[in-house]
């Protein structure tokens, strides 16, 4: 156990420098110094080796990478110069809104795609199974701010019960949180998303783990069907969304980002956003090396919640 | 050895499950017409109503978008400000968008350029994924280690994430398009080509052909790649749905193709003020194509991954 832990944390780290290398020479073809950012486009050719001589951007590719590399260990993601901000600081000043929309869609589409798993296994081939089906498989097989527009649609232009976009009074995470009429519409969004692909995989495993002689045992000893399913079932069934919580990061954080360009909710997707309109590429680099670690994060902390969780999966 | 089995039917003594040699019926009952693997897939996936039915609009959508200008002439070239945004009427049968160009010829021209897209990126990911896996699975030891660690690595990376990075410079054109969709989408057919080779070189009737004298070059044509095309195939669709739902992304987020050339990726980039001005024609029937064609292509690709795994086929 703690052998596949080890050796697993290890590839993560190999993985991780793969992301980082990536992104360097990634950010390098794209724009090999923020020159022009700051000096504009009428800056002669002497002030521009000027200042990458003294910005060190004259420097070899090893050494700009070993230094990239140094940066990012101590959390230094470079400067943003047509933010003037150091990218860091802009990450800590909306990372927490858009964790808290992901969290809370996260936390939604699981309430919601467990039972309706559940109740379309056992129910399996039903006429409710059949629909359900297709609504999963129609969201699932749409482009998330579609559905988002729809629901502007509906709650905001046609019944004006909800706001089409996130007010500009929210400017902190706490703001984020006390004012869930705005924040409704885009949680919902994302959540339905999800709840697509969660409930397709809920309602396999629910009907593996039906199938199982445990379950046949406790309706053999006359357990109510209710007893049954909250019992037994739903743990064992719940098993494989572990995994997949930890596998859906990047799907969520894609999704993060279009519902928050579609609502207007500040938070590191609107920045990323804007930092592709802008070219900022500092920024840019530093959101793809980041959802890539959390990438890396989710699926090492998904295989070793698995073998924590299932006493059937014993690495050694 | 043909002498000796020869010899067994001449004495009578069939074992069960041999060969019918002689040609008459065999004594355990009637053995049907066993048709190729292709054929009994090709049954397999007619026998799924809802697969043929994905397979028909998706047909109808190539009819639709390729054919369909031939039929509906509209000018999708110049602009017509005094008639834009108008809502549906006899002459403009989905109304025009904003540039006063006719909604229903631009969602056939935008379709074109989004199965193109499609299609395109497909190929191309499916292309480079082959070849990669195979040459990592056959090659096995470091070199596979080595060319896997990449691919882990690349699929770390969020696919939308580096993709609109790129969009940046590369988004103008549909083969700029489609090689950017296509060079972030080989990753997972290449995981899926390498673990049906590996899984190939150990199987018997591959280790046997080996036995039997066949050469390298008959064991990859003739038994490893026509073992490993299937997974192949159902994955082209997948990639397929992928790349028309990522440059519907693209559009929204504006980095389309560049004007005059249009996807509906494209045509869905002003849908927010669209539906906050009312213009309900310059969203939702675009909308719609580009969902019932996401939602055949993921149905196909269920259907053929039922159909062409032997395992998953009902007897």
């Amino acid at each position: 156990m703690t052998g596949y832990i080890i050796r697993r944390l290890f590839t993560a780290v190999i993985v991780t420098f793969g992301i980082a290398a990536i992104a360097f020479l990634l950010l390098h073809a794209l724009s090999s110094s923020p020159v022009n950012a700051v000096l504009g486009p009428k800056a002669t050719p002497q002030a521009i080796k000027a200042w990458n001589k003294t910005h060190g951007y004259d420097r070899s590719l090893i050494a700009q990478f070993l230094s990239y590399l140094n940066n990012l260990l101590h959390l230094n993601f470079g400067y943003s110069y047509k933010e003037g901000q150091s990218v860091t600081a802009l990450f800590d000043e909306n990372a927490g809104r858009s964790a808290y929309l992901s969290l809370a869609s996260l936390f939604l589409a699981l309430i919601v795609a467990i039972p309706i798993g559940i109740a379309q296994a056992v129910k399996r081939n039903s006429v409710g199974d059949y629909a359900v089906t297709g609504v999963t498989f129609t969201l699932y097989s749409m482009p998330s701010f579609l559905l988002g527009l729809i629901l502007i649609q509906i709650f905001a232009l046609d019944l004006h019960v909800l706001p089409a976009l996130v007010g500009d009074n929210i400017t902190t995470t706490w703001g984020a949180i006390t004012h869930p009429l705005e924040l409704l519409l885009p949680i919902v969004t994302l959540a339905a998303i999800t709840v697509a692909s969660f409930s397709r995989y809920m309602r396999s495993s629910a009907l593996d783990a039906l199938a199982q002689d445990y379950i046949r045992l406790a309706r053999a000893k006359g357990l109510s069907q209710r007893l049954v399913l909250t019992r037994h079932l739903l743990r064992n069934a719940c098993l494989p969304m572990v995994t997949l919580v930890g596998l859906s990061i990047p799907a969520l954080l894609a999704g993060n980002l279009l519902t928050e360009v579609l609502f207007n909710y500040p938070g590191t997707g609107l920045l990323f956003w804007n930092a592709l309109g802008n070219e900022d590429y500092p920024i840019l680099l530093a959101y793809t090396v980041i959802t890539g670690v959390l990438t890396v994060i989710g699926n090492l902390l998904a295989d070793i919640a698995v073998t924590v969780a299932d006493p059937r999966i014993r690495l050694g | 050895m043909a002498e000796i089995g020869a010899e067994q039917v001449v004495e009578g003594v069939p074992s069960f499950g041999s060969p019918n040699v002689s040609g008459s019926a065999p004594e355990g009952g009637e053995v049907g017409f066993v048709a190729s693997g292709w054929r009994l897939a090709a049954r397999e996936f007619l026998s799924n109503r809802l697969a043929v039915v994905a397979l028909a609009l998706l047909l109808f959508f190539v009819v639709f978008c390729f054919i369909g200008p031939l039929v509906y002439h509209t000018d999708q070239s110049f602009t017509n400000v005094l008639a834009s945004d108008n809502g549906p009427s006899a002459t403009h049968l989905l109304g025009t968008d904003d540039n006063g160009f006719d909604e229903l010829g631009r969602i056939m021209l935008g379709g074109q350029t989004a199965l193109e897209i499609g299609f395109l990126s497909a190929a191309i990911a499916t292309l480079i994924g082959t070849v990669y896996g195979a040459v990592a699975g056959l090659a096995g030891g470091l070199l596979d280690g080595f060319m896997m660690r990449i691919v882990d690595v690349m699929l770390s990376i969020p696919f939308l994430f580096i993709v609109l990075v790129l969009a940046t410079k590369y988004s103008a054109t549909v083969l700029e398009e489609s090689i950017l969709l296509g060079v972030f989408s080989w990753l997972v057919p290449a995981r899926l080509v390498r673990g049906e080779v590996l899984t190939l070189r150990t199987r018997d009737f591959v280790i046997a052909a080996r036995i039997m004298g066949g050469t390298r070059r008959r064991l990859v044509l003739r038994h490893l790649i026509p073992n490993a095309l299937s997974v192949v195939i159902v994955n082209i669709t997948f990639v397929i749905a992928d790349s028309i739902l990522a440059l519907a992304y693209l559009g929204f987020l504006g980095f389309g193709l560049q004007y005059p050339a249009a996807s509906w990726g494209d045509m869905l980039g002003n849908a927010q003020t669209a539906v906050s001005s009312g213009y309900w024609w310059l969203v939702y029937p675009v909308g719609a194509c580009l969902v019932a064609v996401v939602m055949s292509c993921n149905l196909i690709g269920d259907a053929l991954r039922d159909s062409l795994d032997v395992r998953l086929r009902r007897r």
